[in-house]
């Protein structure tokens, strides 16, 4: 009736319990780690409430704040046009568009002022900086900015002409300092790593950027992000040296207690496209992680006045490395639990963060279903399957990508790589350019 | 964590739009937080109270003790000693979740009082249970709507039918998995429509199913009632995650039986597969309406102790389904009312097999339906088609025929009810069970070699007299059927000393040739109580073999 081992072996017992213990403890963290994750990243879904809550309320018609709108642009002569263009379509009366070329740039730069020339809204900001990258560019324009507020696009970016309208109401009946939109990659259909990807936007600006507004900690979207210029001014513009200067804007802000507020609309998004190539969705991930790093330990998190807020402040910041650990060490764990004599009840805990990964790709899949609708895209059976197939190596991407961001940050290499896009919503393609973290 | 609303900070999310209703609002909305309503406390809380105070007195002398919950509580003692899932070995007859549960339960007492850790006693334990499931059924009520007026009726049904009273004194699993089928609903009906709600109705769903597998035909209703209680928007998430949560929980018992290495048959183990066979495969106890059949027995059981309860809410369930396109209070008990239509349905095909306690996991269904249908009637005789300027006699008349119908409802069911639980609370059915533990506990001398097969119901009182748990004191039937036990019993009957020929006993001895032969071989010593209820105390007769 009893199992008893064979006594005398204290040795191996002792390994037995080590390594249970050990593996008790891995699995439990793991368990909370990824409950904790699934938990933000279903924010908007609580309640219906809270998902009415996320959206833009419609304007009442009335505009009383002025834009300055910043589209820094680097060998992007191909696709400026076209999104000033869009953006001159605006319904909003109220607002002016700083293109920022390069003096090392001629073929953007004549886009961008034959653009200027057709339209008095529009005007040139040259960038003279000897190493260019985007924050740079952005705090050379921020002088010149006349608007109440500045706004930040990309130069390929498919902004809806009303959100702007949608974005001063905002303002004015939140008394926001900041307002971030929504920003979705659309072309699910390109890749099995595209998939992933838009879904991770999805699931990041439809959802777990409002519980961070609400938690009063929110690392900002790279565009659709809109601050009030003296705000703006106050804080010093972005960080020169940060490779997630749009991160680190919301950590300095939203640790003041600047008031942040997100809005999601599927139509309002502003809509863009995933890296071309595997190997740049890698080398724009490492980037992010390596700011993401960076402004962990440039501290300024550390003045947000609630515990919890540090903790989520810490958490979110290290995501992208747990991620990577849990990637390699939640199969791990159950090989373990399957092939070494463990006890029944501890080989049952190495089970619990397989099943946080069920739910969350259970929900994963809803999402994909929504995507769709939303954005009324027809999603096939087969794409649900490339989901769900491609989980486990896009996990092996996120971990690849963090491992390369240490790396990389250790060696002190904090220069910027270049992503390649092709223009896949475009008909021109091959641009170089930099590209926007979430 | 848990806020919905944002917190005070500087940072809230933009615009707060009320989401639109969906059509279960019924005409009474409760309030957002029952916890404070303080007519809603008192109520429930005087009702729980008289609840408590009838199932509670005399618990331990009336009903019965049942085999079944001998049963239980020794597998629970059995966790509790650390000796597994039970002293015997386990053979996947039912999840183990429900006597764990019991063991959580009682593992209090039973440290400080090991020999408290009996049937009769630890029936106390159940009180618990029944006083958990009574709220959730009152919180269910005002959750769908009903007036608080229908809840406290809906929990009144459910706490002091004497069909209840005698059902929920007892240690059965399906009392547990009931309570967690109420959580679930309860869950599933939360006014604030939350993600996590649903996702924790799955879990209890999961934790109902596991403490007693017939759980699992009332999960399409609850999955129904999570349906009408989810709002457009968010709905797929809540259901998915519900149905997630549920499958993933359930899935742990297969998994437990793999890494047992039992989940399929082989040589020399019990399997899941095995136990789900002998479970799937049990002889049919005939159609319920049948006469003379075991089902029809076991339906005139409940019937006899009330027929309110059963027929009125199958009666009840049967309005509301009717009246579904007109009534709000149909459409917002659709969850419960189906429960009973299932349960109904499944306990009406031919041949199956009706277990006596089936019958408790329809009763807070049962109760609430009845609660909804007489809030329907009085609904309609109160307020349909009244309109502003309805003259007074008229209204007189409305409230005339108000108390008439309440009157006479009462006296047709506070005599039977009275009669009953007055019963309960009175009689004393376990004194020849007290008097053969007490015989076997002082008359034998060396307990420790002693070898006794006794009725499950007993065989606790007997370890604690210091009897050899499993092998010296020995579930009847497992001298037959489980090979652990015949292996030491070469001799068959010979091998045993006692055979304390409980009702139960006598009744499945016919199946069981070691038990029945010990039973011939043997004469009583002891006798307790008269006619087909007494236990006797036989001791094994060995000498006359020989001479014979």
């Amino acid at each position: 009736m009893t199992h008893r081992r064979d006594g005398g072996n204290w040795g191996s017992w002792g390994d037995l319990l080590l390594t249970s213990v050990f593996i008790a403890v891995v699995s439990l963290a793991l368990f909370w780690m990824a409950a904790f994750t699934l938990w933000w990243q279903m924010h908007a879904w609580r309640t219906p409430e809270v998902l009415a809550s996320t959206r833009f309320s419609s304007p009442d018609g009335d505009e009383h704040v002025s834009f300055s709108l910043l589209l820094p642009a680097r060998h992007e002569q191909a696709v400026l046009d076209h999104t000033i263009q869009r953006l001159l379509e605006s319904t909003h009366t109220d607002f002016e568009i700083i293109v920022i070329v390069g003096h090392d740039d001629p073929e953007t730069a004549a886009v961008a002022n034959s653009a200027a020339e057709r339209d008095p809204r529009v005007r040139v900001v040259v960038d003279t900086h000897e190493k260019k990258n985007k924050p740079k560019a952005m705090n050379t324009a921020l002088p010149h900015c006349r608007g109440d507020v500045v706004g930040v696009f990309d130069a390929e970016d498919q902004v809806h002409p009303e959100l702007l309208a949608h974005v001063d109401h905002a303002f004015r009946t939140t008394g926001a300092d900041v307002v971030q939109g929504g920003v979705q990659l659309i072309n699910f259909h390109s890749s099995w790593y595209s998939l992933r990807n838009c879904l991770e936007y999805f699931f990041w600006f439809r959802s777990r950027l409002h519980l961070h507004a609400q938690k009063g900690f929110i690392p900002l979207g790279g565009n659709t992000v809109f601050v009030r210029t003296d705000t703006l001014r106050e804080a010093d513009g972005w960080d020169p040296n940060c490779l997630a200067e749009d991160c680190d804007l919301g950590v300095r802000l939203s640790s003041v207690g600047k008031k942040v507020v997100v809005a999601y609309d599927s139509d309002m998004v502003t809509r863009e496209e995933t890296p071309g190539s595997l190997m740049s969705l890698l080398k724009q991930r490492t980037r992010w992680n390596q700011g993401f790093l960076q402004v962990y330990r440039k501290k300024d998190w550390k003045q947000l006045p609630g515990f919890g807020q540090r903790l989520l402040a810490r958490y979110t910041l290290m995501t992208p490395f747990l991620q990577a650990f849990s990637g390699v060490i939640i199969p791990l764990n159950a090989a373990v639990a399957l092939f070494l004599d463990v006890p029944v009840g501890i080989a049952f805990l190495t089970f619990l963060p397989l099943v946080t990964a069920a739910v969350t790709f259970v929900f994963e899949v809803v999402g994909l279903h929504d995507f769709g609708k939303q954005y009324g895209l027809r999603v096939r059976a087969v794409h649900y399957l490339k989901l769900v197939v491609g989980g486990p190596f896009y996990q092996v991407l996120l971990a690849g990508a963090a491992i390369r961001a240490v790396w990389r940050e250790q060696r002190g290499r904090n220069d910027w790589e270049l992503t390649s896009h092709v223009g896949a919503h475009l008909t021109e393609t091959a641009v170089i350019r930099e590209d926007v973290p979430a | 964590m848990t806020s919905t609303l944002p917190a005070v900070t500087t940072t809230v999310p933009a615009q707060r739009q009320p989401a639109p209703e969906t059509g279960s609002a019924g005409r009474t909305t409760p309030p957002s937080r029952l916890r404070s309503s303080h007519s809603d406390l008192l109520l429930c809380g005087l009702l729980l109270v008289a609840i408590l105070v009838v199932q509670g007195w005399n618990i331990a002398d009336y009903p019965t003790l049942s085999d079944d919950e001998g049963t239980y509580l020794a597998q629970a003692w059995a966790v509790q000693q650390g000796t597994g899932l039970a002293h015997y070995t386990y053979w996947y007859d039912h999840p183990p979740l429900g006597w764990i549960q019991i063991a959580l339960l009682t593992w209090i007492p039973a440290h400080f009082s090991p020999g408290s850790m009996t049937v009769g006693t630890m029936r106390l334990a159940m009180l618990v249970i029944s006083a958990i499931s009574a709220i959730l059924v009152y919180v269910l009520a005002r959750r769908l709507s009903l007036p608080r007026w229908a809840a406290g009726l809906g929990m009144l049904l459910f706490g002091l039918s004497p069909l209840s009273v005698i059902l929920q004194r007892e240690i059965f699993l399906d009392n547990i998995a009931v309570m967690w089928m109420l959580l679930a609903f309860c869950a599933a009906a939360s006014p604030s429509r939350h993600l996590w709600h649903h996702f924790g109705a799955g879990l209890a769903a999961a934790a109902s199913v596991l403490t007693k597998e017939t759980m699992v035909v009332i999960l399409p209703a609850l999955l129904v009632t999570m349906w009408r209680h989810g709002h457009r928007d968010t709905r797929k998430f809540a259901l998915t995650g519900a149905i997630t949560a549920c499958a993933l929980i359930g899935f742990s018992y297969p998994l437990f039986a793999l890494l047992k290495g039992e989940l399929l048959p082989g040589s020399g183990h019990v399997s899941l597969w095995d136990g789900l066979k002998y479970q799937m495969t049990r002889p049919g106890s005939g159609f319920i309406l049948d006469q003379g059949t075991g089902s029809f027995g076991v339906l005139h059981s409940w019937l006899y102790y009330d027929r309110v309860l059963p027929l009125g809410g199958l009666a009840g369930a049967l309005l509301l389904l009717v009246t579904w396109r007109w009534s709000v209070t149909a459409r917002s008990l659709a969850g419960p009312a189906l429960t009973v239509a299932i349960l109904a349905a499944v306990a009406m095909r031919p041949g199956g097999y009706l277990p006596a306690m089936y019958v408790i996991g329809a009763l807070p269904f049962l109760a609430l339906v009845l609660a909804g249908g007489t809030a329907s009637v009085a609904h309609a005789v109160l307020r349909r088609w009244r309109h502003e300027g309805e003259r007074r006699y008229v209204t007189g008349g409305r409230y005339a025929l108000a108390a008439v119908l309440a009157v006479a409802a009462g006296a047709y069911v506070v005599p039977h009810w009275y009669d009953g639980d007055h019963t309960a609370v009175t009689a004393d059915a376990n004194a020849p069970y007290r008097a053969a533990s007490k015989w076997l506990s002082t008359e034998v001398k060396d307990p420790k070699d002693t070898r006794v097969l006794v009725d499950d119901a007993l065989w606790l009182d007997l370890v604690h007299a210091g009897y050899r748990p499993g092998l010296g004191v020995i579930w009847f039937y497992k001298a037959d059927l489980d090979p652990a036990v015949t292996k030491t019993m070469p001799h068959g009957w010979k091998d045993i000393d006692y055979v304390v020929a409980s009702p139960t006993v006598r009744r499945d001895a016919v199946d069981l040739p070691n038990v029945k032969a010990a039973i011939q071989h043997s004469t009583p010593v002891a006798t307790f109580g008269t006619g087909a209820d007494r236990i006797e105390i036989r001791q094994i007769q060995r000498e006359t073999v020989g001479a014979e």
